[in-house]
């Protein structure tokens, strides 16, 4: 089954139309390992290192893809898909106008969009994208995320390391879904198996921009933290919540996309407040992680009051701002030790 | 490269002729500050802070002051204040990458500066849209949360390169859906209702703001440049806050007279023959920096067009209906030249090169602004390609004076000269 890449810098995409159209649905991650050079042709170093290494992952590999979905995102998604338009070669390049809103008026436009991507599929590669079709596509999406919450489950009992969850996601959004199934029951009876969560780790919630690699995650269990929790995008948010049952399958999906937990790119922040007070109110944590990609802007904007009204409830909060970089960075690494340690002494303030 | 004097004495100096109403400027600025304290001491007037592309008309329709935050962060910038006030704000956490006019502004209201150096008080509801950037409403939903004051926002879909005729409507759609949310917003946090014939009053006047500046854009095409972007960039002021107020439509008048008077005489900002370089200026200006527009003029440069004064004067036009001009509005919003997207941006640079006779474009890469910066790498390289005239792009930051090079930037025009220079030969 031919990959159907799509550019989406939250959970902002319809998965369930690509996989109805016959295509596997392919998240656009790009590479740090890769040098952006390709990319930085054509935007400056100051714009998002995660958005540039897609470009220069659309640059090396769209060829290898049907087509590609830009769906609205952040700040400047819109830009990159003017960018993306003159210079990555690709059969199929349609733009998802994502509401950010999720009111009466919002809705009807989400539907609309909706009708819009169907019809240029359709049209596209001379295919029909039945209502049966979207309904078997969104039975197959649910079966993802009933298995990853189980699998995430595991994360605060047993001993999980940070990179096994990160690369668990990664995996499923970006392999064929019936493959992921079959995958994610053998994971989840391993992880099961697994001895109980490390007494010398702690606890924590990770928020904030996307992580996309995973030694980040490993930087994070040399530091003595595991992440138990988190409302990344490539993260909980994706199978957080399930999609609803409803007679007509766009229905289900508006209604879906709509009440996932929010990114900082959706407003209100307050909905996003929301879901972090749901999930530490689920699960105890020692602390919250909140770090910043360097140029991600959304999450830049919300850590100032998000972190403030974690503090206010007395969680133990740290934030810092990392670079796209697979390298560990000591100074980073340090500050990270020094929050754990700490915490063990109960000096965090 | 020889400066057209050559000279760095101020005896030697060229300086631009501004026009004789200029000045004028004062009376619809006095009015705007005039009235801000009218509407603040009158219980039964409201206030609001709304952002560049939101639709300020329908402020006035609602007798709502629009207090702006973009334009007295400029004030901020332009009095010397806004690294302490961005500095005040990175010291609340806000990242050194993030907007500078957002922090300017949350710097100034945290520390409560004077409204003349670029203050700025809470207001009764906070309006924007994400128009432009999704940081006005990221900026605005913060201050409204900080403020505990209501917050409204308009969704406005993207204008992509390729948009056809059919998903452009189905986006005026839902922005129109979302004016009726706004007329419900308004009434329930102001008790105000929508006046239909306030409402037409309003939009003709904006009408009249907005075809006055763009009959003086039609003047600036002339040989020498009558009014260069030095002046047009404090001159606008009027399509920032005052789409719909008379006090504008008088300034416009006087400055349009001025400028035919100019023309008629062969006479142009810059003194007799010594304009040398037409140049376009793409972005917000630097504007704690006002003086680089002014100093171009010492190798013989003006800025001839900008497209940035020009997007807030979109043309509009005379509707018979509340649907009609809803539809209409809506589509303005999504067309606002500085939020082109990058086949409609090459499009419209190369036919105003041509219109205004340019010579060379220098293109603000904006650190604080990255829709806009975005695409400048392909844009530059299709105006040289199809125009064959040079391109400079400046990376700099419209408000944060700690990314502003003095020299850097002085090596970097005086190079972009002697392109143009040597492109004319």
């Amino acid at each position: 089954m031919k990959k159907l890449a799509y550019f989406d810098s939250s959970h902002e995409m319809p998965l369930e139309i690509i996989i109805a159209a016959g295509f596997t649905p392919y998240k656009i991650l790009g590479d740090v390992h890769q040098s952006n050079d390709p990319a930085d042709k054509y935007l400056s170093s100051f714009f998002c290192p995660a958005a540039r290494s897609w470009l220069t992952e659309a640059l090396a590999h769209s060829k290898e893809w049907a087509g590609i979905i830009f769906a609205q995102g952040c700040n400047s998604t819109n830009r990159h898909y003017d960018v993306w338009k003159v210079h990555v070669e690709t059969p199929f390049l349609h733009w998802f106008g994502a509401p950010l809103l999720d009111n009466a008026a919002a809705k009807k436009y989400y539907r609309v969009e909706l009708q819009r991507l169907i019809s240029h599929l359709e049209n596209q590669f001379g295919i029909k994208i039945t209502p049966e079709k979207i309904g078997e596509a969104i039975s197959k999406s649910n079966e993802i995320k009933k298995k990853l919450q189980q699998l995430s489950a595991f994360r605060a009992l047993k001993d999980i390391p940070n990179r096994n969850y990160l690369a668990a996601v990664i995996k499923c959004l970006t392999y064929p879904v019936d493959e992921v199934s079959v995958w994610l029951d053998a994971e989840i009876k391993a992880w099961n198996s697994k001895p109980a969560f490390p007494s010398g780790k702690k606890r924590f919630l990770l928020t904030g921009s996307d992580i996309t690699y995973v030694e980040w995650m490993d930087t994070l269990d040399d530091c003595g933290i595991r992440v138990v929790r988190d409302d990344l995008s490539v993260g909980e948010r994706f199978f957080a919540t399930l999609i609803p049952d409803k007679s007509d399958p766009l229905d289900a999906l508006i209604e879906y996309y709509m009440n996932i937990p929010k990114p900082a790119t959706r407003p209100t922040i307050q909905k996003r407040l929301d879901y972090l007070y749901k999930a530490l109110g689920e699960t105890k944590v020692d602390g919250v992680l909140s770090q910043n990609v360097k140029f991600c802007e959304p999450f830049a904007y919300d850590s100032v009051p998000v972190n403030n009204a974690l503090k206010a409830k007395g969680y133990k909060v740290i934030h810092l701002e990392r670079d796209f970089s697979p390298a560990a960075d000591q100074q980073l690494a340090n500050r990270l030790a020094a929050f754990v340690e700490m915490m063990e002494v109960g000096n965090n303030g | 490269m020889d400066k057209v004097n050559n000279s760095n004495d101020n005896a030697g100096k060229i300086k631009l002729n501004t026009l004789p109403h200029a000045k004028d400027l004062k009376w619809p600025m006095l009015w705007w500050i005039g009235m801000e304290k009218l509407y603040r001491t009158l219980p039964w007037k409201k206030t609001a802070w709304t952002c560049a592309a939101f639709p300020i008309e329908m402020m006035w329709i609602y007798d709502i002051f629009p207090d702006h935050p973009e334009n007295m962060a400029t004030v901020a910038a332009a009095r010397k204040q806004s690294q302490r006030l961005i500095e005040h704000a990175e010291s609340m956490g806000f990242s050194r990458d993030l907007c500078s006019y957002c922090k300017t502004n949350i710097g100034a209201y945290d520390t409560q500066i004077k409204k003349t150096l670029g203050g700025i008080s809470k207001p009764d509801i906070v309006v924007c849209t994400n128009a432009i950037c999704d940081t006005h409403w990221k900026w605005f939903q913060i201050m409204a949360d900080k403020m505990n004051v209501p917050f409204f926002m308009f969704d406005i879909p993207k204008w992509v390169s390729g948009t056809d005729e059919k998903t452009l409507e189905g986006n005026i759609d839902y922005v129109v859906d979302q004016f009726y949310d706004l007329m419900v917003f308004v009434e329930k946090h102001t008790g105000k209702k929508m006046n239909e014939k306030r409402l037409y009053n309003v939009l003709d006047r904006s009408m009249e703001l907005s075809d006055l500046w763009r009959e003086i854009f039609e003047h600036r095409k002339a040989v020498p440049s009558p009014y260069s972007g030095a002046e047009t960039s404090a001159a606008f002021f009027p399509l920032v806050v005052l789409p719909g107020v008379q006090v504008g439509v008088n300034f416009f008048k006087k400055i349009l007279a001025d400028i035919k008077n100019l023309t008629a005489k062969g006479e142009g900002t810059m003194p007799k023959g010594k304009e040398k370089y037409r140049v376009m200026w793409e972005g917000i200006p630097f504007w704690y920096r006002m003086r680089f527009m002014y100093d171009l003029a010492q190798y013989g440069a003006v800025i001839a067009f900008e497209p940035y004064t020009y997007s807030f004067a979109p043309e509009k036009k005379k509707c018979l209906t509340m649907e009609e001009t809803l539809r209409h509005v809506a589509k303005l919003i999504m067309d606002t030249p500085y939020a082109y997207n990058l086949e409609r941006r090459i499009e419209n640079f190369e036919k105003w090169i041509d219109e205004y006779k340019l010579d060379g474009v220098i293109l603000h890469e904006n650190m604080s602004c990255r829709p806009s910066s975005a695409g400048m790498v392909d844009l530059a390289e299709a105006i040289m390609r199809d125009k064959g005239i040079p391109v400079l792009i400046l990376q700099c930051d419209m408000n944060d004076p700690r990314a502003y090079s003095e020299g850097q930037i002085k090596t970097r025009v005086e190079g972009f000269i002697e392109l143009m220079e040597a492109n004319k030969k």
